[in-house]
């Protein structure tokens, strides 16, 4: 809107029928949430936007529009499931779920309609309290198993359960929010870490597309929640454990008998650990089995009408302005409001049946995992080699085709001019010039130039057609291409060229290259380069491996816009003192705004 | 022989009777100390303004830090970033570190013994085995740089599956300790003549 944060954000005062946008509430990877006003109703409600930035973008008219037509079909697909899904979660009615009053199509998208509550999101909460006594957690949590059953009853689950996904009501009531699985539109194209919340997902999410994951996968989560609440961190992130449990690392998590030890009662910490149990078959398998051992084998308190609980403070105005995901009239969906959620997995998944199938042993998922991973190294590896020898030809044929003599009379024959670098690549050097085979760019179309269906593509095509070939797996072409836009400034085109030298495709690996790759995109403001940057450090890859720096540039990274650095930034966060969160933070300010003034 | 550092891991607890919780508690209670502590005197001596540029700050906190044992991990001299690091007792010397181990021994024992019992009292501060990484930030303010420092332990080996690791310096090291690199860092602009 008006805020600089969200550039693709639709303006304030927009009218989307009868509701006209008032501000944005937040942004995340998947969507935008507005906080808009009903003028047939005069109320105010919360309205979410499918606008998946990753396959899709806004149009000057407004509306959305896949960023390719290979993007076309995952955004169409996602499309589809939001509006499922916003059908689906429109038949809850259940205090602590949240309320879908409709759903509609417009701008070549699609927006929910939600009830707009008071309040603050149990992130920031915990933020504010660092931790939460057992009674208030209890509060929380016996509300939200009551929604959740329900969910599961009705044969789906969650799979986004985590602090920023349960807001505190201004009477201490919470509500589940953002159902998650609409990160399944975007399927296998992002890194897992992003699709899942690390310290909170289950390994099961990391690994399965699904036949795994049940009420014990949110039963997880809720646990989690609950551990970060006793705790003041999240628990150890489940691929971390799973290391632990292989013996390449020593980490463990520590229990939550352990942590919480007498400050909450036994029946809880143990609870909570049997939550925590890293494989899924030794998990509670049901709500209700879980609400019996949080109670102690007793009946739980009847949570449908929690007594007003949690004071959550009221923010002043004065306050709000910084806080980008709300504060006070925090709408229902703050937070995460990336996961433009959704309740399910592609087919309809029966939770509550009687004999779940047999769950797979945790060597079993690991050995799966390794076999897994070795069989996408060898079809990487011949992807790879048919990628060269395609550049090799490609590279003989350009070569033939300088060496011919240019016949007089076309045009064409003269090698046209690349387009003029608009500021030089400062610090990170283009790669070797031997490495580069710079692509001939088109020149602005001349006077005498031909007709438009006959131009040759311009930069934004050109980059296009590259991501396209990077997408059906010619990395060498992609290369080719990106090398040459890198050339001629395109950060994009170095950030899509720098992903190529992490994984060796369609050029020799080179940590080194790509590092400068993102630099030299960093210096020309790309916020994509900020998160890269921060993950070279957080993997220490060109680098020397530095939580502290890693955090400044993901930092960086939101400050600039992008929203998907946001949980990464949160997981390291989590690795580093306060005091260092702070100093790393100013750091990230610094580096945003260095990108900025360039 | 000193083994290992700080706190609990005397060679009459990893010998002895505590029982790993016993030890994962111990450690826990005093990390916490030690964090409440450090961020305390963060708060006082951790970030100071000087009136001077980033190009006159940045090498005079690079040279300071040097002198005090810490070589560079990772360094952004335009944006005004260092990371050192060192192996304990530096930044301290050893006279140093062990005056102020002194010092904090009897809060390390007395947390110590509510966990462990009588073991408690033969739990002592050893800085072999650790390192001690700064970061140090220098960004522009309004009226000059503003110099950040914050510090952690770091230890050489991992720790024992399940237990917390050890990253508060003992109180009166992380004191002493910035109070050194302060004046050096001061020496060094005064030396450069633009304090």
């Amino acid at each position: 809107m008006s805020d600089n944060a969200f550039p693709d954000a639709l303006p304030p005062q927009y009218g989307l029928h009868w509701y006209v946008l008032e501000r944005v509430l937040g942004q995340g990877g998947f969507g935008i949430t507005y906080l808009a006003r009903d003028t047939n109703l005069d109320q105010p409600v919360a309205i979410k936007e499918y606008l998946p930035v990753e396959v899709a973008t806004r149009r000057p008219d407004a509306t959305v529009t896949s960023r390719t037509d290979e993007h076309d079909e995952r955004y169409r697909w996602g499309l589809e499931r939001f509006i499922r899904e916003a059908r689906t979660l429109a038949r809850f009615d259940h205090p602590n779920i949240v309320r879908v009053h409709s759903v509609f199509e417009l701008n070549n998208t699609a927006y929910m309609v939600m009830r707009f509550e008071e309040g603050e999101t149990l992130a920031a909460l915990l933020e504010r309290r660092h931790a939460l006594g057992e009674a208030d957690l209890m509060r929380v949590l016996l509300p939200i198993l009551d929604g959740l059953e329900l969910v599961h009853n009705a044969g789906f689950i969650h799979r986004d359960i985590k602090p920023d996904n349960i807001h505190i009501r201004s009477d201490g009531t919470p509500v589940l929010l953002d159902f998650g699985s609409a990160r399944h539109s975007l399927g296998h194209s992002r890194t897992v870490t992003i699709l899942v919340a690390p310290g909170y997902a289950p390994f099961e999410q990391y690994y399965s597309s699904g036949e795994n994951q049940g009420p014990w996968t949110d039963i997880y989560s809720l646990g989690a929640t609950c551990y970060r609440a006793i705790a003041g961190r999240a628990p150890l992130d489940a691929i971390a454990r799973s290391k632990g449990i292989l013996g390449s690392t020593q980490e463990i998590l520590v229990p939550a008998t352990a942590v919480g030890s007498a400050r909450y009662s036994d029946r809880l910490l143990k609870a909570l650990d049997h939550a925590l149990s890293f494989a899924e078959k030794d998990r509670p398998q049901s709500i209700a089995e879980w609400r019996k051992e949080l109670a102690g084998g007793k009946p739980a308190p009847a949570p449908a009408k929690p007594a007003p609980v949690i004071p959550v403070s009221t923010v002043s105005s004065s306050r709000i302005a910084p806080m980008v995901w709300g504060g006070v009239g925090a709408a229902i969906v703050i937070g995460a409001l990336a996961a433009l959620p959704w309740l399910v997995p592609g087919k309809p998944q029966p939770v509550a049946q009687a004999e779940p199938a047999p769950a797979p042993s945790q060597a079993e998922v690991l050995r799966r995992m390794m076999a897994d991973e070795q069989q996408k190294f060898a079809e990487e590896r011949k992807r790879m080699e048919e990628a060269a020898r395609e550049l090799q030809s490609e590279r003989r044929r350009l070569e033939e085709e300088r060496a011919k003599p240019a016949p007089s009379a076309k045009p064409r024959s003269e090698p046209p001019p690349r387009i003029a670098r608009a500021t030089p690549i400062p610090e990170p050097a283009a790669p070797k010039a031997a490495e580069v085979t710079p692509l001939p760019l088109p020149a602005p179309t001349p006077q005498s130039a031909p007709p438009p269906a006959a131009r040759a593509p311009g930069p934004a095509e050109l980059l296009a057609s590259a991501e396209r070939a990077q997408a059906r797996g010619d990395y060498g072409e992609a290369a080719t291409t990106f090398k040459a836009l890198a050339e001629n400034g395109s950060p994009r085109a170095m950030v899509r060229l720098g992903d190529l030298y992490l994984v060796g495709q369609g050029v020799e690996r080179s940590d080194e290259l790509a590092l400068r790759m993102f630099r030299g995109a960093y210096e020309k403001g790309d916020s994509e380069a900020q998160q890269r940057l921060g993950d070279m450090y957080a993997k220490g890859r060109g680098v020397p491996q530095n939580n502290f720096h890693a955090y400044a540039w993901y930092s960086a990274a939101v400050l600039s816009g992008n929203a998907a650095a946001k949980g990464e930034q949160e997981r390291i966060g989590a690795t580093l003192q306060t005091v260092e969160v702070e100093q790393a933070r100013k750091l990230g300010e610094r580096y945003a705004r260095a990108a900025k003034e360039r | 022989m000193r083994r290992f550092a700080l706190c609990l891991l005397s060679a009459a607890l990893v010998v002895g009777c505590a029982t790993d919780d016993q030890k994962r508690n111990a450690i826990n209670d005093v990390n916490s100390e030690f964090r409440v502590q450090y961020e305390r005197i963060l708060a006082e001596l951790g970030t100071r303004v000087y009136r001077t540029n980033l190009d006159d700050a940045f090498p005079a906190l690079r040279s300071a830090l040097g002198r005090v044992g810490m070589r560079v991990g990772d360094q952004s001299p335009r944006m005004g970033y260092l990371s050192v690091v060192g192996p304990a007792p530096a930044p301290l010397t050893d006279a140093e570190w062990r005056s102020a181990a002194e010092r904090d021994l009897p809060k390390l024992r007395e947390i110590a013994t509510q966990h462990v019992g009588v073991l408690g009292r033969f739990v002592s501060f050893e800085p072999e085995g650790l390192e001690v990484i700064i970061n140090a930030t220098a960004l522009e303010v309004r009226n000059g740089v503003e110099i950040s420092l914050t510090a952690r332990m770091r230890e050489i080996a991992p720790p024992k599956s399940g237990m917390p690791r050890r990253e508060y310096l003992p109180p009166s090291a992380v004191r002493m300790g910035l109070e050194k690199i302060w004046n050096e860092f001061e020496r060094e602009l005064r030396s450069a003549r633009t304090l």
